[in-house]
């Protein structure tokens, strides 16, 4: 059994002291991190801090020293997220916290991402997500990108306030056969319906699934508008996107 | 190049997932009492208008919500 003094990396060390509070868990953790190398830890630490340039640096190096891809997802990125998910669960950071993490996982993905289209493994399906025109709610639409990022889907950001064209023309620049909306306010769902409107005037609806979600989305509303699916929150995002693309959940 | 196995792989995605459904599920029940877009030190990170913000030190934004009302109804629709 590893002690918490096998780990090298103090900054670690002081997470997991701090707040790894359920022994199975701490000793599951302190046991992965005894067996991960310094600049492994050194990944993890970054990740934590929410650093995505340190990440995107450290995950580039490790693999230019000849690390594999997998043992540095292992020990370096997963290893570091599953402190964050701790974290959260127990209150000590919140949701601002987390995606900044996520977006340094991202960062250091973006290396292992050319290694994996190497081997032939390509992604579930690219998909264009963000918050329509008029709204700029986004926290809800990052979460929902963080976890299809997770389940292996490629995901295409355009942020908050997204017209109907800027749609329209990611869904053709990228090939995406699949759209995520999301809107907070009642007052721009029904950019929704116009959004899917302007993909049937464009003669492009039957070349992408659009789904949709936001707290006052309905799955009525989603039905009326005419999506492909309604979503109720980031997991269902993640399943309903599975589901369109014919992946079993 | 080395190169990665598919099955291998797989099993990474669903580490990550089940990590990730896990902070899914409990920020959709956190979001019932605690706005989202308030941080760890009740900074406001929100890109909008809020009537709960207030202007901290620099361009800090300090949440002053008291998170017992529904937050939503604060919220603004402008930049």
């Amino acid at each position: 059994m590893a002690e918490l003094n096998d780990i090298g990396n103090e900054f670690i060390r002081q997470e997991i002291d701090e707040f790894i509070e359920r022994p199975d868990e701490r000793a599951r953790i302190i046991n992965l991190f005894a067996k991960s190398k310094p600049n492994l830890q050194a990944i993890s630490a970054a990740l934590i801090d929410g650093d995505n340039e340190l990440v995107d640096k450290l995950t580039r190096q490790a693999l230019d020293d000849g690390l594999e891809a997998l043992e540095v997802m292992d020990f370096g990125l997963i290893a570091g997220m599953a402190i964050v998910g701790v974290k959260f669960r127990q209150n000590f950071i919140f949701v601002p916290e987390v995606l900044a993490c996520a977006r340094a996982m991202k960062a250091g993905m973006a290396h292992i991402e050319p290694i994996l289209s190497a081997s032939g493994i390509e992604p579930i399906a690219k998909v264009i997500m963000g918050t329509v025109k008029g709204d700029l709610h986004d926290i809800g639409k990052n979460l929902c990108i963080m976890m299809l990022r997770g389940a292996g889907f490629e995901v295409i950001d355009l942020g908050v306030d997204t017209s109907p064209d800027r749609f329209i023309e990611a869904v053709e620049e990228h090939g995406a056969p699949l759209l995520g909306m999301s809107a907070l306010l009642t007052t721009t769902m029904p950019n929704m319906g116009k959004t899917i409107e302007a993909f049937i005037d464009a003669d492009l609806r039957d070349n992408v699934k659009i789904m949709v979600g936001g707290a006052p989305v309905t799955q009525e509303f989603a039905d009326d508008m005419g999506a492909d699916g309604y979503g109720k929150d980031a997991m269902a995002c993640v399943t309903l996107a599975k589901q369109l693309m014919c992946v079993p959940t | 190049m080395h190169k990665i196995d598919k099955a291998e792989y797989q099993k990474r995605l669903d580490e990550l997932s089940e990590i990730f459904n896990g902070i899914g599920l409990r920020a959709a029940e956190l979001a019932k009492s605690r706005c989202p877009y308030k941080d760890r030190h009740d900074h406001c990170t929100a890109k909008f208008g809020c009537r709960n913000q207030r202007r901290g030190e620099g361009k800090v934004l300090i949440c002053a919500g008291d998170d017992k009302l529904d937050y939503r109804s604060a919220w603004e629709t402008g930049g």
